[in-house]
């Protein structure tokens, strides 16, 4: 039996408590196995966001609690939970999640740089998942002289480079035209495969929700359905 | 290592608001080095000046002669005492003195005159005493049986070279002290207090006069200009025996010039600090709009586990960097600039030239070179720019990360 990666207890968060509150998310659970390829669906202001960022301890839950590998990551204190997202989580977000300074290989190695990997280790791994991610001829590119979709394929091999538990992408094929967005969804569907990584990710696109094996949908913070169904 | 490398690189991202921050410290630092080096500059001369016609920059005294300045508290000569001052590589003369009060008459008028009794070829070397003899010649050895006098005093006592003076005084040891001396020449001292007084005597015709064999009533001392005043008294006073002798530097016996040149900087000090204050709020300026710019990449940073610590560093490290890189270009040009103006001081003319002279200061500003200025100003533009960067340290360590990649 596969292990429980992500499990989201209860989950609630409630905005403006004091003025006009907005149950962004409430009494969510989830629980998502080692190795999932996990779509998060739902219409705009469901929620999708919020909860994604309460599971990679970006943003506190109201309520509830978040064990991500068997840690209560809701219960850590700030540095410990910075110190956990570099080691177990990835994270690519919508647009520009790169360090506009650095060139796509400076960037994907910074988070192992952070982690005091020694160089030749690093230089090994950044190569070998910007090979994977399909831009071996741009290592040396700055994010101003990449598309859109080359920028966030760089942002998922960064997210990948530290060999984190989960992989959290809030509409990370938002701003992609749907070619660039299938091909970015081809790779973190490869690279789940092969580096049994779990993701979980969000999105509006049909097109990329085809590709996912599990889908949740959220409706006003609640879970609506949750299903298996076989990718395309 | 990899922190310094983006602070850097990160501080060349918007070149031109760099350029412009960078380009401000630079001359409010090109514009304090300066300044600070023609303060200073005019301050050591002028006391350079001053105490090479009075007081030198050290005296060694009797102990008790400055609170009572009678040639009853004069000292013998100690040869081995000069051999001990002299071994001092700071020290770069050493010049006898014998004061003393006495009155001059020439015909009827009488005057109470100041007796220098020098020996006039130590004098020359420090202070050129014999370019400014306006009639006349120099007295040329500490024997020679003539005076020079100041051309004020002469004036007053309507005399002329080779005209002869009669002095009365009191002696060593309440003897009474009396001779005529021949007038061999006038000089005109910047001074007006000495020009009016002064008749520098032969050292060992003065002792005579006054019957004081070998007896000297202080050792004037010359330093480098850039000496360190106290330290080196300290160094004198562990050669001398503190229970016959005491040591007093200028600052102490010219309190006046002393106070006038702190009051003098204080008021260099304030516009000092107003230009450094502009330019804070200029570097300050340039910080703010860095990290407000940045919120969004800043919150990446923290999303995917970089410590709020490390950020705050970093922006630490382009606040300096920038301010540093003002500061250094600030401080060469700085250099070439006072180092120009140390070999090619400035001379003024016309009416300015005779409101110095009347004060008894030359006409000319010259520049210090002193590497205390350079220091103190680094030091003083790294502290600022350590300082301003706490502000955003302070807003990173607040920031929260989803806020921050939303905004
Ligand atoms: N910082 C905030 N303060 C107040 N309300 C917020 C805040 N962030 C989100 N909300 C509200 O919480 C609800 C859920 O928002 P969330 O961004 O999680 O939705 P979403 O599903 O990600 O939407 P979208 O598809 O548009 O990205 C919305 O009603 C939104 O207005
Ligand atoms: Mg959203």
């Amino acid at each position: 039996m596969a292990k429980t990666i992500i499990d989201a207890h209860n989950l609630s968060k409630t905005y403006n408590k004091k003025i006009v509150p907005v149950k962004a998310v409430q009494n969510v659970h989830i629980h998502i196995e080692e190795g999932e390829f996990v779509a998060l669906v739902g219409p705009s202001g469901s929620g999708k966001s919020t909860l994604l960022n309460m599971i990679g301890g970006l943003d506190e839950p109201t309520s509830g609690t978040v064990i991500i590998d068997g840690v209560e990551i809701t219960k850590l204190p700030e540095n410990k939970l910075i110190d956990f997202r570099l080691h177990n989580i990835g994270f690519v977000f919508q647009s520009f999640n790169l360090i506009p300074v650095l060139t796509a290989k400076e960037n994907v190695g910074f988070v192992l740089q952070l982690q005091k990997m020694s160089k030749e280790e690093r230089e090994k791994r950044v190569l070998d998942l910007l090979h994977q991610v399909g831009l071996e001829d741009k290592i040396n590119s700055r994010p101003g002289e990449l598309s859109g979709g080359q920028q966030q394929r760089v942002a998922v091999a960064r997210a990948l480079a530290s060999i984190p538990k989960i992989v959290l992408a809030d509409e990370p094929t938002a701003n992609l035209d749907s070619k660039s967005a299938g091909n970015l969804l081809d790779i973190m569907a490869k690279l789940n495969k092969e580096e049994k990584i779990t993701f979980l990710f969000s999105t509006h696109d049909v097109r990329v929700i085809k590709k996912a094996r599990r889908v949740i949908t959220l409706v006003d913070g609640k879970v609506d359905s949750d299903v298996q169904q076989i990718p395309k | 290592m990899m922190l310094l490398k983006l602070a850097w690189l990160n501080i060349w991202r918007n070149k031109r608001r760099t350029f412009i921050t960078t380009t401000s410290v630079f001359f409010a630092v090109l514009l304090a080095v300066t300044t600070r080096s023609m303060t200073d500059g005019v301050y050591e001369n002028m006391i350079h000046n001053i105490v090479s016609f009075s007081s030198g920059y050290l005296q060694i005294h009797q102990n008790g002669y400055w609170d009572e300045q009678s040639i009853d508290n004069s000292f013998e000569v100690d040869d081995q005492l000069y051999q001990e001052l002299l071994k001092n590589p700071k020290v770069t003369h050493i010049m006898p003195r014998l004061e003393t009060f006495a009155l001059a008459s020439y015909s009827e008028k009488t005057k109470g005159v100041l007796i220098l009794g020098i020996d006039p070829t130590k004098e020359k070397e420090v202070n050129n005493l014999h370019e400014k003899i306006i009639e006349g010649q120099y007295i040329e050895t500490v024997n020679d049986n003539a005076v020079v006098l100041g051309e004020g005093l002469a004036s007053q006592l309507k005399l002329r070279v080779n005209d002869t003076l009669v002095l009365l005084g009191q002696g060593y040891h309440a003897s009474s002290a009396a001779a005529k001396f021949k007038v061999k020449g006038i000089i005109k001292l910047g001074s007006p207090d000495l020009n009016n007084r002064v008749i520098y005597m032969p050292i060992k015709r003065a002792q005579y006069m006054h019957g004081a064999e070998n007896r000297l009533t202080a050792i004037s001392i010359m330093l480098d200009k850039t000496t360190n005043l106290e330290k080196l008294k300290a160094s004198v006073q562990v050669v001398l025996d503190a229970e016959m002798y005491e040591v007093m530097t200028w600052k102490e016996m010219l309190p006046e010039m002393d106070q006038f040149i702190e009051a003098d900087s204080t008021g260099h000090y304030i516009i000092i600090g107003i230009l450094y204050f502009l330019i804070s709020f200029g570097l300050f300026g340039t910080l703010m709009m860095m990290i407000f710019e940045r919120k969004h990449e800043l919150g990446i940073l923290i999303a995917i586990g970089m410590k709020k610590h490390l950020l705050a560093l970093i922006l630490m490290l382009e606040s300096i960097m920038i301010a540093l890189i003002g500061c250094f270009a600030g401080i060469l040009g700085g250099m070439l600039v006072v180092n120009w103006f140390v070999k090619h001081p400035v001379h003024f003319t016309g009416e300015l030239k005779d409101i110095y002279e009347n004060y008894g200061i030359e006409s000319i500003i010259y520049f210090s070179s002193s590497e205390n200025i350079f220091i103190v100003q680094t030091l003083i533009v790294l502290l600022l720019s350590i300082l301003l960067a706490f502000y955003p340290g302070f807003v990173v360590m607040k920031l929260r990360p989803v806020e921050a990649i939303n905004s």
